[in-house]
């Protein structure tokens, strides 16, 4: 039954940080189109996020849980012409956000994938769980 | 007299502890996805066979203390399952990972049919048991 429990615990901080992953998806998504306030700012730029794995030294398990948070500072921002714009440069562009909405709509299925992975295990073990119990009837 | 003592109980005892503990195994494979660096593994395989042919020769065997991993193991012991790197995992990620969900999946649904199994198993002995002593089911 431990070897259960520990099952269920492992599924848990799978979903936890799945369900992290999603907010920053989220998070991103939503700043898509924040522009700078004042023209030569950077506008928001996107994040990422890491996993680690940490060790659960009462199990002894693998748990996973969150690293960091990372500014991705590797895509390029976009070029965006909006003369009227507060925050357009000299030539009409504003600098917007690095985001793609693409790469986000990907990486929300797959953040969903693992989610509902991690969702299986638990209830898998959940209903071995109960049809030992069952064995007392 | 307890349930533990017949041989056969041992036998299944010993296969269902080492199902749920690859059901971990599992599970934790599964939490650790998208962790950058994690090689899946998985339990080596048991002979159980070999547990339930001492069983059914029936010898009464009187069972010795493993107090130190180098000891070898009772032969009406369960063999102690030990963990191991997946020897070849369908393909492994560019960061490093080598969890593919989809074998996981497979891996995790046939623990739970085995599992199935021996609860089943361990039902209708437990009712032979019960009937040989005479309670009326």
């Amino acid at each position: 039954m431990t070897d259960f429990f520990a099952t269920m615990k492992l599924a848990s901080s799978g979903m936890r940080v799945q369900s992290e992953r999603i907010n920053v998806i989220a998070q991103n998504t939503a700043n898509a189109d924040t522009a700078p306030e004042k023209a030569g700012d950077l506008p928001y730029t996107r994040k990422q996020i890491m996993f680690k794995n940490v060790l659960d030294k009462a199990s002894g398990e693998k748990m996973v849980a969150v690293d960091k948070v990372i500014d991705d500072k590797k895509s390029e921002y976009l070029k965006k012409y909006m003369p009227g714009h507060p925050s357009a440069d000299a030539d009409g562009y504003v600098t917007m956000p690095n985001v793609n909405s693409l790469i986000e709509a990907m990486d929300m299925k797959e953040a969903t994938k693992s989610y509902q992975a991690n969702m299986g295990m638990f209830t898998q073990t959940r209903d071995m769980m109960s049809k030992t119990v069952d064995l007392l009837r | 007299m307890t349930i533990e003592n017949i041989s056969l109980f041992q036998a299944m005892n010993a296969k269902m502890s080492y199902l749920a503990e690859r059901q971990k195994v599992i599970s934790q494979n599964v939490a650790n996805a998208d962790t950058p660096g994690y090689m899946s593994q998985d339990l080596r395989k048991v002979d159980f066979s070999k547990l339930v042919a001492n069983v059914s020769k029936n010898k009464m065997h009187v069972m010795m203390e493993e107090s130190n991993p180098a000891h070898m193991a009772a032969p009406d012991q369960s063999p102690n399952p030990k963990m191991a790197k997946s020897k070849s995992p369908y393909e492994v990620k560019p960061d490093g990972n080598s969890v593919v969900l989809e074998e996981q999946m497979v891996k995790s649904s046939d623990v739970q049919m085995n599992y199935t199994l021996m609860l089943n198993l361990y039902r209708n002995a437990a009712d032979m048991v019960r009937t040989s002593v005479g309670k009326k089911s």
